[in-house]
């Protein structure tokens, strides 16, 4: 009865030792996977509306494209707004020429539109000079990099989410842009 | 006869020489005096309520049009510490004093309605503060292109004028493209 007892203490106790190792050893919620994303404008030696994928780690917020990357620290990010939009499924040269479209082909391509993330930053160079930057990603994916860049040293003029009591954060961005 | 002639090959010389330095400088053009560099200043949105993808386009798209056709041997941005040296320097103060969120899908399906315009007064001034020029600008979008072809539109059009105002090698036909107005 008493080694019952031993034996289910010390597999609680190993137990209790497992749980709180993995819950060290997992990632910090603030370094999500990358995400596909688009570089509308802004950075350095990125073409306007270049895809990539966008992910914080190490301190910085990369922008993988092409066979490069971009990187800015989060340390020098003044700035992180999200918000969102949407944009026409067909875009591009093919979605301008579908306008010419008989019958009313093309107002009916327009119709189809997906909505999209935005997350605006404002970053200082080594110099002090400001820069801007706009990316636009799937749905939902926007507050992930903003918690990240957060907790990572940037900064940003509007709380996040996650601190904010208000319904939803598109409200609680109105809200702190008319202050 | 032989005098005559003489006399006539003489006097077209003469008159050829003196011409000469005269047709170059008949349409030399009035030079100003370029400015070195510009500071862009970011956007203020005033009391609009500016979404901040539109206030960071702004600004990006107009200190790519100054670099591209702005007519200065440098632009420097919001905040850079290289700029406090150049002696010659004129800094570009914006606010916003007019927008209008449009619809692309509206402008796709009715192709009249859903403009987005945005109205920016534009400063140029010295270093001291001294106002060298003040413009409204307006940028817009009426049919093809998502909302943010606005801010392109306007960063084009205050980097004509500050190649007018501030470049030796500014032309005056540009001003009717333009599309801005003096503020008084």
């Amino acid at each position: 009865m008493k080694c019952n007892r031993i034996v289910l203490w010390s597999l609680l106790l190993s137990l209790g030792t497992l749980i709180s190792v993995s819950s060290a050893q997992q990632p910090p919620s603030a370094t999500p996977a990358s995400i596909e994303a688009v570089q509308v404008i802004g950075l350095t030696g990125v073409k306007q509306n270049s895809k990539g994928n966008l992910k914080v780690e190490n301190g910085s917020l990369t922008f993988a494209f092409s066979k490069s990357t971009c990187e800015v620290p989060a340390a020098s990010i003044q700035d992180v707004v999200t918000g969102t939009d949407s944009q026409r499924v067909i875009g591009g040269t093919v979605g301008t020429l579908s306008r010419l479209a008989p019958y009313g082909g093309g107002t009916a391509l327009s119709l189809l539109r997906s909505k999209v993330d935005i997350i605006t930053i404002q970053y200082r160079d080594p110099n002090g000079g400001l820069h801007g930057a706009i990316f636009t990603m799937p749905v939902g994916k926007a507050e992930f990099i903003k918690e990240a860049l957060l907790a990572q040293g940037a900064h940003t003029s509007i709380r996040s989410q996650a601190k904010s009591n208000s319904n939803s954060p598109l409200q609680s961005e109105a809200m702190e842009q008319t202050k | 006869m032989k005098t005559i002639k003489r006399a006539a090959v003489l006097l077209t010389l003469v008159t050829g020489l003196s011409a000469a330095p005269l047709l170059p400088a008949q349409p030399s053009p009035v030079v100003k005096p370029p400015a070195a560099a510009i500071e862009v200043e970011m956007i203020q949105p005033g009391e609009i309520n500016l979404p901040a993808e539109f206030q960071v386009a702004l600004y990006e798209n107009l200190v790519q049009e100054l670099q591209k056709k702005g007519g200065f041997s440098q632009v420097y941005r919001d905040g850079d510490r290289n700029a406090a040296d150049v002696s010659d320097l004129v800094i570009l103060h914006t606010r916003v004093i007019g927008f209008k969120q449009g619809s692309e899908l509206k402008r796709d399906v009715t192709t009249v309605g859903g403009a987005t315009s945005i109205t920016i007064r534009c400063q140029f001034t010295d270093k001291e503060g001294k106002v060298l020029l003040e413009r409204d600008i307006t940028g817009k979008v009426r049919l093809i292109g998502d909302n943010l072809k606005a801010t392109d539109d306007f960063a084009k059009k205050a980097a004509t004028v500050a190649q007018e105002t501030f470049s030796s090698d500014s032309t005056s036909s540009d001003s009717k493209k333009s599309g801005y107005k003096n503020v008084t």
